[in-house]
Protein backbone atom coordinates (compact mmCIF):
# COMPACT_ATOMS: atom_id res chain seq x y z
CA UNK A 1 0.00 0.00 0.00
CA UNK A 2 0.91 3.63 -0.33
CA UNK A 3 1.04 6.16 1.80
CA UNK A 4 -0.21 9.45 1.65
CA UNK A 5 0.96 10.81 4.90
CA UNK A 6 3.89 10.08 6.41
CA UNK A 7 5.38 11.93 9.53
CA UNK A 8 7.84 11.62 11.49
CA UNK A 9 8.79 12.99 15.00
CA UNK A 10 6.45 16.23 13.91
CA UNK A 11 6.28 18.80 17.34
CA UNK A 12 5.03 22.10 17.29
CA UNK A 13 5.86 24.35 20.09
CA UNK A 14 3.70 27.29 21.14
CA UNK A 15 6.25 29.05 23.51
CA UNK A 16 6.49 26.34 26.40
CA UNK A 17 3.51 24.15 25.48
CA UNK A 18 4.15 21.62 23.29
CA UNK A 19 0.88 21.39 21.16
CA UNK A 20 2.10 18.33 18.82
CA UNK A 21 4.52 16.46 20.54
CA UNK A 22 7.15 14.08 18.46
CA UNK A 23 4.08 12.56 16.67
CA UNK A 24 5.03 9.86 13.88
CA UNK A 25 1.96 8.00 11.96
CA UNK A 26 1.37 7.11 8.42
CA UNK A 27 -1.96 7.35 6.56
CA UNK A 28 -2.46 5.19 3.38
CA UNK A 29 -4.40 5.68 0.24
CA UNK A 30 -7.86 5.23 0.45
CA UNK A 31 -8.05 4.90 4.20
CA UNK A 32 -10.44 6.76 6.13
CA UNK A 33 -8.53 7.51 8.98
CA UNK A 34 -10.23 9.28 12.32
CA UNK A 35 -8.30 11.65 14.94
CA UNK A 36 -9.51 11.22 18.21
CA UNK A 37 -9.03 13.61 20.84
CA UNK A 38 -10.32 16.13 23.13
CA UNK A 39 -10.20 20.11 22.92
CA UNK A 40 -6.82 21.52 23.03
CA UNK A 41 -5.25 17.84 22.55
CA UNK A 42 -3.02 19.03 19.49
CA UNK A 43 -5.82 17.78 16.60
CA UNK A 44 -5.98 20.67 14.88
CA UNK A 45 -2.25 22.05 15.05
CA UNK A 46 -1.95 18.40 13.45
CA UNK A 47 -4.00 19.48 10.45
CA UNK A 48 -2.37 22.44 10.17
CA UNK A 49 1.13 20.89 10.02
CA UNK A 50 -0.03 18.57 7.60
CA UNK A 51 -1.96 21.10 5.82
CA UNK A 52 1.09 23.20 5.66
CA UNK A 53 -0.54 25.94 7.20
CA UNK A 54 1.98 25.95 10.11
CA UNK A 55 5.86 25.42 10.46
CA UNK A 56 6.51 22.42 12.66
CA UNK A 57 10.10 20.25 13.23
CA UNK A 58 10.28 16.97 12.59
CA UNK A 59 9.33 15.58 8.88
CA UNK A 60 6.46 15.09 7.34
CA UNK A 61 5.26 14.42 3.73
CA UNK A 62 2.10 14.74 2.09
CA UNK A 63 1.31 13.17 -1.08
CA UNK A 64 5.04 13.37 -1.50
CA UNK A 65 5.57 16.82 -1.16
CA UNK A 66 6.59 19.02 2.18
CA UNK A 67 3.54 20.85 2.95
CA UNK A 68 4.88 23.91 4.31
CA UNK A 69 7.45 24.79 1.78
CA UNK A 70 5.33 23.07 -0.95
CA UNK A 71 1.76 24.39 -0.42
CA UNK A 72 0.60 25.66 -3.37
CA UNK A 73 1.02 22.27 -5.38
CA UNK A 74 -0.61 20.75 -2.36
CA UNK A 75 -3.58 21.86 -2.19
CA UNK A 76 -4.32 21.44 -5.79
CA UNK A 77 -4.42 18.03 -4.96
CA UNK A 78 -5.94 18.44 -0.73
CA UNK A 79 -9.18 19.85 0.43
CA UNK A 80 -10.55 20.69 3.68
CA UNK A 81 -13.16 22.02 5.94
CA UNK A 82 -11.87 23.66 9.29
CA UNK A 83 -13.63 23.64 11.85
CA UNK A 84 -13.90 27.26 12.18
CA UNK A 85 -15.72 26.84 8.48
CA UNK A 86 -16.55 30.62 7.74
CA UNK A 87 -18.04 31.73 4.36
CA UNK A 88 -17.74 35.55 3.95
CA UNK A 89 -21.36 36.03 4.95
CA UNK A 90 -22.17 38.48 1.97
CA UNK A 91 -21.13 35.97 -0.83
CA UNK A 92 -23.96 34.90 -2.92
CA UNK A 93 -23.75 30.83 -3.59
CA UNK A 94 -23.22 31.59 -7.72
CA UNK A 95 -20.64 33.96 -6.50
CA UNK A 96 -18.59 31.25 -4.23
CA UNK A 97 -19.30 28.64 -7.14
CA UNK A 98 -17.80 31.64 -9.38
CA UNK A 99 -14.84 32.05 -7.40
CA UNK A 100 -13.92 28.26 -6.59
CA UNK A 101 -13.65 27.90 -10.78
CA UNK A 102 -11.58 30.79 -10.65
CA UNK A 103 -9.31 29.83 -8.53
CA UNK A 104 -9.20 26.05 -8.09
CA UNK A 105 -8.28 23.46 -11.06
CA UNK A 106 -9.52 20.58 -9.82
CA UNK A 107 -13.19 22.18 -9.36
CA UNK A 108 -16.11 20.80 -10.74
CA UNK A 109 -18.96 23.53 -10.66
CA UNK A 110 -21.64 20.78 -12.59
CA UNK A 111 -20.60 18.25 -9.70
CA UNK A 112 -21.39 21.30 -6.81
CA UNK A 113 -24.59 22.63 -8.48
CA UNK A 114 -25.58 18.86 -8.84
CA UNK A 115 -24.96 18.53 -5.24
CA UNK A 116 -26.30 22.08 -4.23
CA UNK A 117 -29.93 20.75 -6.32
CA UNK A 118 -30.12 18.23 -3.94
CA UNK A 119 -30.32 20.44 -0.92
CA UNK A 120 -32.53 23.70 0.42
CA UNK A 121 -29.47 25.98 -0.45
CA UNK A 122 -30.61 27.92 -3.11
CA UNK A 123 -28.01 29.30 -5.49
CA UNK A 124 -29.10 32.77 -5.48
CA UNK A 125 -29.14 33.07 -1.66
CA UNK A 126 -26.64 34.56 0.46
CA UNK A 127 -24.48 32.89 3.15
CA UNK A 128 -25.96 34.89 5.49
CA UNK A 129 -29.32 34.13 5.00
CA UNK A 130 -28.47 30.53 4.99
CA UNK A 131 -29.30 28.49 8.86
CA UNK A 132 -26.04 26.70 9.60
CA UNK A 133 -26.60 23.41 8.59
CA UNK A 134 -27.35 25.15 5.04
CA UNK A 135 -23.98 26.60 5.71
CA UNK A 136 -22.27 22.96 6.26
CA UNK A 137 -24.11 21.33 2.87
CA UNK A 138 -22.91 24.29 1.38
CA UNK A 139 -19.61 24.02 2.23
CA UNK A 140 -19.58 20.02 1.69
CA UNK A 141 -21.03 20.43 -1.43
CA UNK A 142 -18.12 22.59 -2.48
CA UNK A 143 -15.40 20.85 -0.78
CA UNK A 144 -16.58 17.36 -2.64
CA UNK A 145 -16.31 19.01 -5.75
CA UNK A 146 -12.87 19.13 -5.55
CA UNK A 147 -11.80 16.08 -7.21
CA UNK A 148 -8.98 15.80 -4.24
CA UNK A 149 -7.00 12.86 -3.30
CA UNK A 150 -6.84 13.81 0.38
CA UNK A 151 -10.13 15.60 2.21
CA UNK A 152 -9.17 16.70 5.75
CA UNK A 153 -12.35 17.20 7.96
CA UNK A 154 -11.88 19.29 11.37
CA UNK A 155 -15.07 18.98 13.70
CA UNK A 156 -17.02 19.11 10.59
CA UNK A 157 -20.22 18.09 12.62
CA UNK A 158 -19.92 20.40 15.19
CA UNK A 159 -23.18 22.52 16.40
CA UNK A 160 -25.12 20.63 13.95
CA UNK A 161 -28.34 18.78 14.49
CA UNK A 162 -28.40 15.32 14.50
CA UNK A 163 -30.26 14.95 11.46
CA UNK A 164 -27.66 17.22 9.36
CA UNK A 165 -24.98 15.23 10.91
CA UNK A 166 -26.28 12.00 9.89
CA UNK A 167 -26.80 13.31 6.80
CA UNK A 168 -23.69 14.81 6.48
CA UNK A 169 -21.96 11.55 6.50
CA UNK A 170 -24.06 9.96 4.66
CA UNK A 171 -23.73 11.73 1.78
CA UNK A 172 -19.95 11.94 2.31
CA UNK A 173 -19.91 8.34 1.53
CA UNK A 174 -22.51 8.49 -0.95
CA UNK A 175 -21.24 10.75 -3.22
CA UNK A 176 -17.39 11.14 -2.40
CA UNK A 177 -15.76 8.03 -0.95
CA UNK A 178 -14.80 5.44 -3.42
CA UNK A 179 -12.01 4.08 -2.28
CA UNK A 180 -9.39 5.61 -4.23
CA UNK A 181 -9.77 8.84 -2.27
CA UNK A 182 -8.33 9.12 1.71
CA UNK A 183 -10.37 10.92 4.14
CA UNK A 184 -8.53 12.17 7.91
CA UNK A 185 -11.35 13.19 10.00
CA UNK A 186 -11.03 14.82 13.45
CA UNK A 187 -13.91 15.06 15.82
CA UNK A 188 -14.69 14.30 19.76
CA UNK A 189 -17.91 12.75 18.65
CA UNK A 190 -16.36 9.18 17.87
CA UNK A 191 -19.54 7.68 18.38
CA UNK A 192 -21.22 8.82 15.35
CA UNK A 193 -18.27 8.02 13.02
CA UNK A 194 -16.32 4.96 14.42
CA UNK A 195 -17.79 2.59 11.65
CA UNK A 196 -16.44 4.54 9.02
CA UNK A 197 -13.70 4.64 10.10
CA UNK A 198 -10.83 2.19 8.63
CA UNK A 199 -7.95 3.34 11.15
CA UNK A 200 -7.88 5.26 14.37
CA UNK A 201 -5.40 7.44 16.32
CA UNK A 202 -5.84 8.91 20.06
CA UNK A 203 -4.68 12.13 21.03
CA UNK A 204 -3.79 13.65 24.17
CA UNK A 205 -1.68 16.80 25.25
CA UNK A 206 0.07 16.41 21.89
CA UNK A 207 1.26 12.77 21.60
CA UNK A 208 -0.70 9.94 20.15
CA UNK A 209 -1.74 7.22 22.64
CA UNK A 210 -3.12 5.01 19.58
CA UNK A 211 -3.14 4.64 16.09
CA UNK A 212 -4.48 0.99 15.11
CA UNK A 213 -6.62 0.16 11.97
CA UNK A 214 -10.44 -1.00 13.52
CA UNK A 215 -10.25 -3.94 12.31
CA UNK A 216 -7.50 -5.18 15.14
CA UNK A 217 -9.07 -3.57 18.15
CA UNK A 218 -10.81 -6.05 18.90
CA UNK A 219 -7.77 -8.63 18.93
CA UNK A 220 -5.73 -6.28 21.07
CA UNK A 221 -8.33 -4.97 23.38
CA UNK A 222 -10.77 -6.73 25.92
CA UNK A 223 -12.97 -5.14 28.35
CA UNK A 224 -13.56 -7.43 31.09
CA UNK A 225 -17.04 -7.11 33.38
CA UNK A 226 -15.60 -8.94 36.57
CA UNK A 227 -15.95 -8.92 40.48
CA UNK A 228 -14.97 -10.71 43.72
CA UNK A 229 -11.99 -13.18 43.65
CA UNK A 230 -11.73 -12.89 39.45
CA UNK A 231 -11.59 -9.39 39.79
CA UNK A 232 -8.55 -9.78 41.59
CA UNK A 233 -7.29 -12.18 39.41
CA UNK A 234 -7.59 -10.39 36.31
CA UNK A 235 -6.19 -6.95 37.94
CA UNK A 236 -2.95 -9.37 38.15
CA UNK A 237 -3.11 -9.41 34.45
CA UNK A 238 -2.55 -5.49 34.75
CA UNK A 239 -5.66 -4.03 33.10
CA UNK A 240 -4.70 -0.11 31.49
CA UNK A 241 -8.27 0.96 32.77
CA UNK A 242 -10.47 0.30 35.76
CA UNK A 243 -13.85 1.74 36.63
CA UNK A 244 -16.68 0.43 38.97
CA UNK A 245 -19.92 -0.58 36.97
CA UNK A 246 -23.06 -1.37 39.33
CA UNK A 247 -20.87 -2.82 41.94
CA UNK A 248 -19.07 -4.55 39.09
CA UNK A 249 -15.67 -4.12 38.12
CA UNK A 250 -15.14 -3.13 34.46
CA UNK A 251 -10.99 -3.63 33.27
CA UNK A 252 -9.69 -2.94 29.79
CA UNK A 253 -6.54 -4.73 29.04
CA UNK A 254 -4.02 -4.01 26.12
CA UNK A 255 -2.18 -7.46 24.82
CA UNK A 256 -3.62 -10.01 26.90
CA UNK A 257 -5.63 -13.10 25.51
CA UNK A 258 -9.06 -13.03 25.30
CA UNK A 259 -10.00 -16.65 25.93
CA UNK A 260 -8.09 -16.30 29.20
CA UNK A 261 -9.83 -13.30 29.90
CA UNK A 262 -13.44 -14.97 29.43
CA UNK A 263 -12.58 -17.15 32.64
CA UNK A 264 -12.67 -14.59 34.52
CA UNK A 265 -15.80 -12.83 33.87
CA UNK A 266 -17.44 -11.48 30.55
CA UNK A 267 -14.78 -10.06 28.07
CA UNK A 268 -16.48 -7.71 25.19
CA UNK A 269 -14.78 -5.58 22.90
CA UNK A 270 -14.67 -1.97 24.01
CA UNK A 271 -16.71 1.05 22.38
CA UNK A 272 -14.21 3.35 20.92
CA UNK A 273 -15.35 5.93 23.38
CA UNK A 274 -14.56 3.77 26.70
CA UNK A 275 -11.39 2.70 24.95
CA UNK A 276 -10.34 6.35 24.57
CA UNK A 277 -10.72 6.86 28.44
CA UNK A 278 -9.11 3.86 29.55
CA UNK A 279 -6.52 5.01 27.27
CA UNK A 280 -5.80 8.63 28.56
CA UNK A 281 -6.67 7.88 31.95
CA UNK A 282 -3.95 4.79 31.25
CA UNK A 283 -1.73 7.51 30.31
CA UNK A 284 -1.95 9.71 32.82
CA UNK A 285 -1.50 6.99 35.86
CA UNK B 1 -33.60 4.73 10.90
CA UNK B 2 -30.51 3.18 12.60
CA UNK B 3 -29.84 -0.40 13.20
CA UNK B 4 -29.23 -1.29 16.87
CA UNK B 5 -25.87 -3.50 16.40
CA UNK B 6 -24.54 -6.15 18.30
CA UNK B 7 -20.89 -5.51 19.76
CA UNK B 8 -19.96 -8.44 20.22
CA UNK B 9 -20.65 -9.42 16.81
CA UNK B 10 -18.80 -7.95 13.65
CA UNK B 11 -20.85 -5.85 11.61
CA UNK B 12 -20.28 -7.04 8.22
CA UNK B 13 -21.35 -10.61 9.98
CA UNK B 14 -24.70 -8.91 11.27
CA UNK B 15 -24.98 -7.67 7.74
CA UNK B 16 -25.03 -10.73 6.47
CA UNK B 17 -27.12 -12.25 8.87
CA UNK B 18 -29.87 -9.58 7.81
CA UNK B 19 -29.68 -10.28 4.25
CA UNK B 20 -30.04 -14.15 5.07
CA UNK B 21 -32.97 -12.99 6.60
CA UNK B 22 -34.38 -11.31 4.22
CA UNK B 23 -33.82 -13.99 1.51
CA UNK B 24 -35.46 -16.56 3.88
CA UNK B 25 -38.87 -14.16 4.35
CA UNK B 26 -38.96 -13.37 0.52
CA UNK B 27 -38.43 -9.85 0.80
CA UNK B 28 -35.38 -10.50 -1.66
CA UNK B 29 -36.40 -13.24 -4.34
CA UNK B 30 -33.85 -15.16 -7.16
CA UNK B 31 -32.17 -12.75 -9.56
CA UNK B 32 -33.02 -9.29 -7.46
CA UNK B 33 -30.45 -7.06 -6.80
CA UNK B 34 -29.35 -6.27 -3.10
CA UNK B 35 -28.85 -2.66 -2.46
CA UNK B 36 -25.74 -0.72 -3.36
CA UNK B 37 -22.85 -0.98 -1.25
CA UNK B 38 -22.64 2.64 -1.33
CA UNK B 39 -25.83 3.16 -0.63
CA UNK B 40 -25.93 0.77 2.58
CA UNK B 41 -22.56 2.58 3.24
CA UNK B 42 -24.19 6.17 3.16
CA UNK B 43 -27.72 4.56 5.03
CA UNK B 44 -25.67 3.35 8.19
CA UNK B 45 -22.93 5.53 8.26
CA UNK B 46 -20.61 2.29 7.58
CA UNK B 47 -17.31 1.58 5.57
CA UNK B 48 -17.73 0.89 2.35
CA UNK B 49 -15.35 -2.13 3.24
CA UNK B 50 -17.59 -3.19 5.78
CA UNK B 51 -20.42 -3.49 3.62
CA UNK B 52 -18.21 -5.39 1.06
CA UNK B 53 -16.82 -7.64 3.60
CA UNK B 54 -20.31 -8.77 4.50
CA UNK B 55 -21.29 -9.73 0.79
CA UNK B 56 -18.66 -11.57 0.31
CA UNK B 57 -19.63 -13.91 2.88
CA UNK B 58 -22.73 -14.08 0.89
CA UNK B 59 -21.01 -15.04 -2.45
CA UNK B 60 -18.19 -17.41 -0.54
CA UNK B 61 -21.67 -19.21 0.62
CA UNK B 62 -22.85 -19.40 -2.99
CA UNK B 63 -26.24 -17.45 -2.24
CA UNK B 64 -25.50 -14.23 -3.68
CA UNK B 65 -23.21 -13.42 -7.43
CA UNK B 66 -21.45 -10.75 -8.26
CA UNK B 67 -21.97 -9.50 -11.87
CA UNK B 68 -19.51 -7.07 -12.84
CA UNK B 69 -20.46 -3.15 -13.34
CA UNK B 70 -23.68 -4.00 -11.77
CA UNK B 71 -23.91 -4.71 -8.52
CA UNK B 72 -24.57 -8.16 -6.52
CA UNK B 73 -27.83 -10.64 -7.43
CA UNK B 74 -29.54 -13.26 -5.34
CA UNK B 75 -28.67 -16.63 -7.33
CA UNK B 76 -31.48 -18.64 -8.46
CA UNK B 77 -32.24 -21.37 -5.44
CA UNK B 78 -30.58 -19.06 -2.46
CA UNK B 79 -33.89 -19.33 -0.71
CA UNK B 80 -33.80 -23.46 -0.87
CA UNK B 81 -30.22 -23.65 0.00
CA UNK B 82 -31.05 -21.33 2.91
CA UNK B 83 -34.41 -23.72 3.93
CA UNK B 84 -32.54 -26.77 3.39
CA UNK B 85 -29.98 -25.50 5.76
CA UNK B 86 -31.88 -24.12 8.48
CA UNK B 87 -33.81 -27.87 8.20
CA UNK B 88 -30.83 -29.70 8.57
CA UNK B 89 -30.50 -27.34 11.64
CA UNK B 90 -33.36 -27.92 12.73
CA UNK B 91 -33.27 -31.41 12.63
CA UNK B 92 -29.81 -31.80 13.85
CA UNK B 93 -29.94 -29.51 16.90
CA UNK B 94 -32.95 -28.45 17.89
CA UNK B 95 -35.21 -31.36 17.27
CA UNK B 96 -33.52 -33.53 19.44
CA UNK B 97 -34.17 -31.04 22.47
CA UNK B 98 -37.45 -31.00 21.59
CA UNK B 99 -38.33 -34.52 22.16
CA UNK B 100 -36.31 -34.81 25.00
CA UNK B 101 -38.83 -32.15 26.52
CA UNK B 102 -41.67 -33.83 25.18
CA UNK B 103 -40.49 -37.60 26.85
CA UNK B 104 -39.45 -35.44 30.69
CA UNK B 105 -42.45 -34.24 30.38
CA UNK B 106 -44.47 -37.31 29.25
CA UNK B 107 -46.20 -36.00 26.19
CA UNK B 108 -48.31 -37.59 23.96
CA UNK B 109 -46.59 -37.57 20.81
CA UNK B 110 -49.72 -38.64 18.58
CA UNK B 111 -52.08 -36.02 20.59
CA UNK B 112 -49.26 -33.35 20.05
CA UNK B 113 -48.85 -34.39 16.11
CA UNK B 114 -53.12 -34.33 16.04
CA UNK B 115 -53.11 -30.72 16.83
CA UNK B 116 -50.47 -29.71 14.62
CA UNK B 117 -51.99 -31.38 11.83
CA UNK B 118 -55.48 -29.77 12.66
CA UNK B 119 -53.67 -25.99 12.58
CA UNK B 120 -52.26 -26.61 9.15
CA UNK B 121 -55.59 -27.73 8.39
CA UNK B 122 -56.98 -24.56 9.59
CA UNK B 123 -54.39 -22.67 8.21
CA UNK B 124 -55.32 -23.88 4.78
CA UNK B 125 -58.62 -23.22 5.07
CA UNK B 126 -58.17 -19.47 5.96
CA UNK B 127 -55.74 -19.19 2.57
Amino acid sequence: MTSLVTASNVSKRYGDVRAVDNVSFEIEKGRIMGLIGPNGAGKTTLLKAVLGLTDFDGQLSVLGLDPFRQRKQLMQNISFIADVAVLPRWIKVTQLLDFMESTHPNFSRKRAEELLSRTKVRKDAKVRELSKGMVTQLHLSIITAIDAKLLVLDEPTLGLDIIFRKEFYGNLLSDYFDGERTILITTHQVEEIENLLTDIMFINEGRILLDSSMESLPENFVELTTSGEDADKARRLGPIHERDVFGKKVMTFEGVDREHLARLGEAHTPSVADLFVAKVKGAAA
Amino acid sequence: MDPKWNEDVPIYRQLRDRVVAMILEGVLGDGDALPSVRNVAAEYRLNPLTVLKGYQELVDEGLVEKKRGRGMFVNDGARLQLLKDERRRFIEKEWPQVVATIERLGLDTAELLEQVTQKSDAGDKND
